[in-house]
């Protein structure tokens, strides 16, 4: 188990590099740096020389990126280019309202997705299960950006209501916080619950096929006993998993919904951070996307050990 | 003889007696108040909820030229002078200034009792440390190269400063403006962390200081209490909201979220129009739109392809398709500054649809069987893409095939300062003075970055007058030259100036929007609702 540990975290870490210098090279390759950002079309030549030297963009890429490996090492992401705050403090605090979003939208998803996507599965070809997947279709077939427009104009047009524009975290408002996140939760969660929801349908219909289950029923077992002993501990397996995917698939989507409601989140910051040529910001918070779909990842894995016996290791 | 030009004509809050004589300046007579009309009795405190759909990347007034910084820096930040609407500089933190008679050497008298955010009190060291700081090329300020002309700043005594200059430039008060730069206290950047520091707390002399800055959330400004001009502020906080997009923005507003807000496209403005409690106004800007004609391209070298193309462009319908009516029609120049320093556009040649005339120069040049070109917009700026597709279809009148092209904003600026900007359409603002509005841009090179490459030496010698001569109708009648030969012979074609337009809540009184953009009429701003 700890060899196994090991080894997928040493493959992480190499991937972890790999992505980070990817990204470092890629948005140095989009035109235009900082320094023009900040020159806009006035400025002289001296002037943008002395600003780029200032950022160390003088020198070249590879003895850029080692510099910057160098400190992250070190624990020292830098600051912010435009903003001049501390690189860490600006990712974390925009991580944080990203978790939330994404862990109470997973929440949401869970609670509604897989009880629907289970009753579907028993009522395979009902009309219950007719109507359960037409939500799901629904779902997966609108654009966020179109669900989100239409929640947040539909209760602005019903309850005279929208949600307010300054982002206060839990601890420091907690009504004000779930105000600002009601809306981007809902349009959120819809689109995973019917994702979800459609997956547990698949997965409860396979297994009810399955061989095992007819002889189960055949035997005589009750109904409740073939279902949780049976069903549900064969198909736990996938909806683990798919937790997974769907939370990193929030985490790295929301850039869409955090613009539309206002959210400080890291979607946001990172789009931002590409457009003002922020690169250190750009790096900080990628390289957190990176390793966080990477401990999501490593994490469903262990669980998914856990819970099928043919697969733990020993 | 020196001249003495008495700039303490304006209302001033306090109500002081101004004696002083004014002299010199023959400007036309604008009765205009600094940063806007001062209210007879105007409510004190409360909040003012902006929203606003650009977040500044920064607050640093030395190192960022985006117009977002710049719009939110007035309000913290102050310069010697304010660019007055109409196009003539006003003092600020200058009182009142002489020049010498070859134009040389400026001497500014300072405003005595001035207080930065941090207590201090301003004094003449602190307006050469700060002048000095931006025109100091190492110091990355993307404004020093408006403060070039500047060779030595010298300390008379507390109150008074003295700029050399190495050659006479008349625009030099508007330069001391808003736009780069402010009077900070000295040494401000001798800390390794000063330019960082500026996006946590501001260190102007201006009404509003800064209390938070959230990245892609909010900036909350209070009043400055220390503020020298009377009772100005009115408001007790302003907090900035950043909304990326406009539904969300129309729906805060709606809401009561956002209670001014400043749109750019007819169709956010269209959705607002005849709700109640929520009013719509429009005021004129410095903002142009154009299309620019980039010689160093074979077709586009012949002056006849040029104005082929100016007289084959119809302005209002490409204003209509672009913004609605949102805005006017121009000629060389926009309405906020034709009456001070424009000819009007009825004066000007090459304007005016004729396209027979259009067929015959290019037929003369040669292209009478026709000519491909590429038209290059921007990502991003929503008025080029209906204006490229009806500028597609007027071109095609006279024969010429456009291939619309968009690129990113990275690109664009990249092609444009290296003078490679072909046909393209642009979108640009200058302070409200001839000599900072066209030299840089069509001045020859080396003293001018000729962007066009127009390379026009008649041209660049009324320009170089023009900064020189110190006369208000010296320099008007210089810049009437200029403008004409800008129209004859068409390195750009200014197509309209889009409107700004205000939308507010009912309660928001007295917000006039400066024609910059920039947000200093919310020091003149009350609400009625206020506490």
């Amino acid at each position: 188990m700890l060899a196994y540990l090991v080894k997928r975290l040493g493959a992480s870490l190499l991937t972890a590099l790999l992505a980070t210098f990817l990204v470092f090279v890629f948005v140095r390759m989009v035109p235009g740096d900082v320094v023009a950002q900040m020159m806009g079309q006035a400025g002289s030549d001296r002037a943008e020389e002395a600003l780029r030297a200032f950022f160390g963009l003088d020198q070249p890429v590879w003895m850029q990126y080692f510099a910057w490996l160098g400190d992250v090492l070190r624990g020292d992401f830098g600051v912010s280019w435009t903003r001049g705050m501390p690189v860490t403090e600006m990712v974390g605090e925009a991580f944080l309202v990203t978790l939330e979003l994404g862990l109470l939208t997973l929440a949401l998803a869970t609670i509604v997705g897989v009880p629907l996507g289970i009753i579907a599965g028993i009522y395979e070809g009902r009309a219950l299960d007719t109507t359960i997947q037409a939500f799901n279709i629904l779902g997966l077939a609108a654009p966020v950006f179109w669900v989100g427009l239409m929640i947040l104009v539909g209760v602005s047009a019903t309850f005279s209501w929208s949600p307010p524009l300054r982002f206060q975290g839990p601890t420091e408002d907690l009504s004000e916080n779930l105000a600002m996140l009601l809306l981007p939760i809902l349009s959120l969660g819809f689109l995973q619950a019917a994702a979800y929801s459609q997956f547990v349908r698949q997965s409860v219909v396979s297994a009810m096929h399955e061989d095992y289950v007819r002889t189960a029923i055949a035997k005589g077992m009750p109904t409740r006993t073939v279902f949780f002993k049976h069903i549900l501990r064969n198909v736990a397996i996938p909806i683990v998993t798919f937790m997974g995917l769907i939370l990193i698939q929030i985490l790295g989507g929301v850039v869409i919904i955090e613009s539309l409601f206002a959210l400080p989140g890291l979607g946001r910051l990172l789009l931002s951070a590409i457009e003002t040529r922020d690169y250190p910001i750009v790096q900080g918070a990628l390289l957190v996307v990176v390793v966080v779909a990477m401990v999501v990842n490593l994490v469903v894995d262990l669980v998914y050990h856990l819970l099928d016996p043919r697969l733990r290791i020993s | 003889m020196t001249k003495t030009f008495d700039l303490t004509r304006w209302r001033h809050a306090t109500g002081a007696a101004v004696t002083a004589v004014a002299l010199a300046l023959a400007a036309p007579a604008f009765a205009q108040d600094l940063y806007g009309p001062i209210p007879d009795d105007p409510n004190m405190g409360g909040t003012l909820n902006m929203g606003l759909l650009v977040e500044p990347p920064g607050l640093d007034p030395f190192h960022q030229a985006a117009d977002a910084r710049i719009q939110m820096t007035v309000l913290m930040y102050q310069g010697l002078f304010y660019e007055g609407a109409d196009g003539e500089a006003m003092p600020l933190l200058a009182e009142s200034y002489e020049v010498s008679d070859d134009g040389l050497t400026y001497t500014f008298k300072l405003r005595e009792g001035v207080t930065f955010h941090d207590g201090s009190e301003m004094t003449a060291e602190d307006v050469a440390y700060s002048y000095d700081y931006i025109r100091d090329p190492e110091n990355g300020s993307p404004g020093a190269g408006d403060f070039e002309i500047i060779s030595n700043i010298e300390v008379v005594d507390d109150y008074t400063v003295r700029f050399t200059l190495s050659a006479p430039n008349a625009s030099l008060p508007m330069t001391l403006g808003n736009k780069y730069g402010a009077v900070i206290p000295a040494g401000y950047f001798d800390d390794e962390n000063a330019q960082n520091r500026m996006n946590s707390q501001s260190v102007g002399t201006g009404p509003f200081q800064l209390v938070e800055f959230n990245p892609n959330s909010n900036l909350m400004m209070e009043r400055f209490d220390g503020y020298w001009e009377g009772n100005a502020p009115y408001l007790d906080a302003i907090n900035f909201s950043f909304l990326p997009n406009s539904a969300s923005m129309l729906v805060a507003l709606r809401n009561d979220r956002i209670d001014l807000v400043n749109l750019s496209r007819p169709q956010d403005v269209q959705q607002i129009e005849g709700i109640e409690g929520i009013e719509i106004e429009r005021f004129p800007s410095l903002n142009q739109k154009a299309i620019d004609l980039g010689a160093e391209q074979e077709a586009l070298s012949d002056v006849r392809v040029r104005q082929a193309i100016s007289l084959a462009t119809d302005k209002q319908e490409l204003m209509e398709a672009a913004i609605g009516g949102y805005g006017e029609v121009i000629g060389t120049m926009t309405k906020a500054m034709e009456e001070r320093w424009g000819v009007p556009i009825d004066e000007l040649p090459m304007q005016g649809v004729d396209v027979e005339q259009a067929r015959a120069l290019l037929e003369e040049a040669g292209y009478g069987d026709g000519l491909e070109l590429t038209l290059t917009t921007i990502n991003g700026y929503d008025w080029m893409d209906p204006a490229a597709v009806t500028l597609k279809e007027q071109l095609g009148e006279i024969g010429i095939d456009l291939d619309i092209q968009r690129v990113d904003l990275g690109v664009w600026i990249d092609n444009f300062r290296s003078r490679n900007m072909g046909l393209t359409f642009n979108d640009w603002a200058s302070q409200p003075d001839p000599n900072l509005l066209f030299y840089r841009h069509f001045h020859q090179q080396p003293e001018g970055a000729d962007f066009r490459n127009w390379n026009n030496e008649e041209a660049s010698a009324l320009l170089d007058e023009g900064r020189a001569a110190t006369d208000y109708d010296e320099r008007r009648a210089i810049y009437a030259d200029f403008q004409m030969e800008l129209a004859e012979t068409v390195p750009t074609i200014m197509l309209f100036s889009a409107d700004h337009v205000v939308v507010h809540d009912a309660d928001v009184e007295n917000y006039v929007q400066h024609p910059t953009g920039w947000l200093y009429g919310l020091v003149r701003t009350y609400l009625d609702d206020a506490e």
